[in-house]
C-alpha cells in the first residue's frame, strides 16, 4: 500500500492566479481612466491591442469584470 | 462628499421634454429633448441647460448602475426587485458626484456617455461586492507553512504540472516573499476576497493592494523562473 502523497497547500486555480504577468505595470487607477479609450476601441476593431490593459485585465478581476460590463453595456445599446 | 440625488434634480417632467421613462444604453431615447452638445458645458454652466444635463445624465447613471447590479444580483444577499432598485438608485447617485468631481478631466477620447457609464458600474460593481461580503469575516492569514512539501530536486525537471507547481509556488511564497506580501496575496488569490472588500477592511485602497499583489507576483515569477519552473518570456514549462 503506498502513502498518498500530501494534498498541494494551492488549488491550481490560485497557481495560475498568483503567477500571471502583470508588467508592464498599470495601477488600477490607470486602468479605470483609460478603459472607456479601451472598450470603445475594442468595438470599433476587436483586434485592438494594449498591452499594458490586457495584462492588469488578467491580473485583476474587479476591473476585468468592470471593463466586461462595460463593453456589453454599450453592445447592448443604441449608440 | 454629500453625493448628488435624484431629490436634489428637478423633478422628471419639470423641465422641457424630459421623461424618466428607462432608455437602452447609451442613448437617450426616453428625452424629447437632445443630450447636449458639450456635456462638460451644459454640466458647468448654471441655469436651465444644466439641470436639463444633470437630469440626462442621472438617467445614464441609473441605467449603466441597473446594467451592473443585474448582472451581479446573484451575489446579493436579497435579490428582489425592490432591494436592487435601492442599491441601483444609491449607486447612480454616489457615482453622479464622483463624475461631477471628475468632469474638468474628461478629454474627449471617448464618447462621453461611455466615459459616464464606467463611474456608475464601478460604484455599482463596488457596492455589491460591499453588500455580499458585509456579514463575511476576512481572514488575513498566512499560508500554512508547515504544509508545503520540501523541494524535491528532480520536480523542476520532471514536470512543472499540477502538484509539482503548486508545491513550488508555496516554497516561492514562503521565501520570497514578505509576511505582509502573502497575507495580501492569499486573501486576493487564495481566499478570493474581492479587492474593494479587502482595501475597506484593512484602510487602505485597491491601488495599494494591487501595487502589493503585483509585486508578490514580481518576485514569485522571478524565483520560479530562477528555479526552472517558468520560462524565461512565458508561463510554466
Amino acid at each position: 500500500m503506498t502513502t498518498p502523497r500530501p494534498r498541494p497547500p494551492l488549488t491550481p486555480r490560485a497557481v495560475g492566479a498568483l503567477l500571471v504577468d502583470t508588467t508592464p505595470w498599470l495601477s488600477c487607477d490607470e486602468c479605470f481612466e483609460r478603459m472607456d479609450v479601451h472598450v470603445e476601441a475594442l468595438l470599433a476593431d476587436p483586434h485592438h491591442r494594449d498591452p499594458a490593459m490586457e495584462h492588469h485585465l488578467q491580473g485583476c478581476t474587479a476591473c476585468a469584470d468592470e471593463a466586461r460590463s462595460l463593453l456589453d453595456l454599450l453592445r447592448s445599446g443604441t449608440i | 462628499m454629500t453625493a448628488v440625488s435624484r431629490d436634489d434634480l428637478p423633478p422628471p417632467g419639470s423641465g422641457p421634454g424630459t421623461t424618466t421613462r428607462p432608455a437602452p444604453p447609451g442613448g437617450l431615447a426616453g428625452s424629447r429633448r437632445a443630450e447636449p452638445a458639450d456635456w462638460v458645458v451644459a454640466l458647468s454652466t448654471t441655469g436651465p441647460e444644466q439641470q436639463h444635463a444633470l437630469r440626462l445624465l442621472h438617467q445614464l447613471m441609473v441605467r449603466a448602475a441597473a446594467h451592473q447590479v443585474w448582472r451581479m444580483r446573484s451575489a446579493l444577499p436579497d435579490d428582489s426587485p425592490a432591494s436592487v432598485e435601492v442599491i441601483v438608485q444609491q449607486a447612480a447617485d454616489e457615482a453622479m458626484t464622483a463624475l461631477l468631481a471628475k468632469l474638468h478631466t474628461f478629454e474627449g477620447r471617448s464618447r462621453f456617455t461611455t466615459w459616464a457609464f464606467k463611474f456608475a458600474i464601478l460604484q455599482a460593481s463596488s457596492d455589491v461586492r460591499r453588500l455580499q461580503w458585509r456579514r463575511r469575516e476576512v481572514e488575513l492569514r498566512d499560508l500554512d507553512l508547515g504544509t508545503i512539501p520540501a523541494a524535491d530536486h528532480d520536480d523542476a525537471e520532471r514536470s512543472a504540472e499540477g502538484a509539482d507547481l503548486a508545491n513550488a509556488v508555496a516554497r516561492a511564497m514562503a521565501t520570497v516573499l514578505t509576511p505582509y506580501q502573502r497575507r495580501i496575496a492569499v486573501a486576493l488569490l487564495v481566499d478570493e476576497v474581492p479587492i474593494d472588500v479587502l482595501a475597506e477592511r484593512l484602510g487602505t485602497n485597491r491601488g495599494a493592494l494591487y501595487k502589493t499583489l503585483h509585486e508578490a507576483r514580481r518576485r514569485l515569477r522571478a524565483e520560479l523562473t530562477a528555479r526552472g519552473y517558468l520560462a524565461p518570456t512565458g508561463g510554466a514549462r
